[in-house]
């Protein structure tokens, strides 16, 4: 093997390194967001079809981020969306952004958990280990779970009716289907 | 001299190739944050923390998307104090015009009932008189509710769904209702002092005044219970 075959070797395996590092992104396709809200006289839901997300690989290790606005939950009530709105500080901060991060190698079938990071109504909060199912295929990841929110984890009042509050506990149920570019 | 050059690179590249393939070094460059798991019911339970910093946990890489990157209107992720005051007006008003709601079925359910002892053929009763001053407490009260919902801010763009379209139809019932009922009475209580028998439009004070207590349960109802 002479000096040149050497170098040409070299060469192609620091490429190949490099092409293992490169960076491919995920880019939400699909979403249903759906919060729940209990009260003595009322069990409601929220769902927003309207959450962007993209993740970036880079050298193994995943970024995600997602995003929705606050005003794009339906409830079926305007009464209660625009509420929600005002208790949530929906207006001052239109956006709830959730950021996580894994490992590539994480990104394949089967429960995973997560640390995912919520910025909701001027607060951020850390949901440790929060579990999900992840269902890849081909390009396409799906995962689902809830994400166990609370409204004192954000600092919101409970809102009332007839003075009765709603419950502390609003879990925020998440289907994602995710495409790889 | 050129054969040391060459052996140079390949040290330098080998040295290179091992560092990039190196595991342990790797893993320690790449912080993991999610483990996979097979089994859910040895694993912790997701606990919420609230952060001492306000920085996202992801973006230590500079890779991690923006917000910038989702393609999201600058409108739409722009908080505007402003409206969330016109928000938070409308919600005072409307938890104001909702405890006096509750607080005036009080005085109406008690003239309904007084209303027992309103009829009679003497030109004066005390069972009248109580009547007469529940139902003026009630209307009073009515429209003073009414206000909170009426000035109430109005949210742009917002189209009225779900039980809330009931409770804004049953407005039209019971917002007439409560204006003719005392004048109604009124004029019935007029006719009685003066001797009379109920007569006229006067007659029609009873049923008016149960559609509009009915519409005004239905109302409260609509926007209590899920239906």
């Amino acid at each position: 093997m002479n000096a040149r075959t050497l170098i040409s070797l070299f060469f192609l395996l620091a490429l190949a390194q490099i092409a293992a590092a490169a960076d491919s992104q995920w880019i939400l396709q699909q979403n249903t967001l759906t919060y729940h809200v209990s009260h003595p006289l009322h069990q409601s839901e929220g769902v927003s079809h309207a959450a962007r997300g993209k993740g970036v690989c880079h050298e193994g290790q995943c970024d995600f981020l997602i995003a929705v606005t606050v005003k794009s939950f339906d409830s079926g009530d305007s009464n209660r969306d625009l509420h929600m709105l005002q208790v949530t500080r929906g207006a001052q901060f239109p956006m709830v952004m959730v950021r996580t991060r894994f490992p590539e190698a994480g990104t394949t079938s089967g429960d995973i958990r997560a640390d995912l990071e919520v910025q909701f109504a001027g607060q951020t909060v850390r949901y440790k280990q929060v579990p999900l199912q992840l269902l890849r295929q081909g390009n396409e990841s799906r995962i689902s779970g809830t994400i166990p929110a609370t409204l004192s984890d954000f600092k919101i009042d409970p809102p009332s009716l007839l003075t009765m509050p709603v419950k502390n506990e609003i879990p925020v149920k998440v289907e994602m289907t995710w495409h790889q570019q | 001299m050129k054969v040391r050059a060459v052996k140079l690179i390949l040290t330098m590249g080998i040295l290179m190739f091992s560092l990039l393939s190196s595991e342990p070094l790797r893993a320690a460059v790449v912080e993991t944050s999610l483990e996979t798991s097979q089994s859910t019911d040895t694993a912790p339970q997701a606990q919420p923390q609230v952060p001492s910093e306000n920085l996202p946990n992801a973006p230590s890489s500079k890779t991690a998307p923006s917000i910038e990157d989702l393609g999201i209107p600058q409108e739409q992720t722009v908080g505007s104090p402003k409206e969330q005051a016109l928000l938070d007006q409308r919600t005072h008003m409307l938890k104001i015009h909702q405890r006096l709601g509750l607080i005036t079925a009080v005085p109406l359910i008690a003239t309904v009932l007084a209303s027992a002892d309103a009829g009679g053929k003497a030109t004066s009763s005390t069972g009248r008189d109580v009547h007469m001053v529940l139902g003026a407490t009630t209307a009073g009260m009515y429209f003073t509710t009414a206000y909170f919902a009426i000035r109430a801010p109005k949210i742009s763009g917002t189209e009225s769904r779900g039980p809330i379209r009931l409770h804004k139809a049953l407005a039209w019932i019971h917002g007439p209702g409560m204006i003719l009922t005392p004048i109604l009475g009124a004029m019935a209580y007029s006719q009685k002092s003066n001797g009379e028998k109920v007569h006229g439009i006067a007659s029609a004070h009873g049923a008016v005044a149960v559609v509009t207590a009915g519409a005004y349960g239905a109302a409260l109802l609509s926007v209590s219970l899920k239906f």
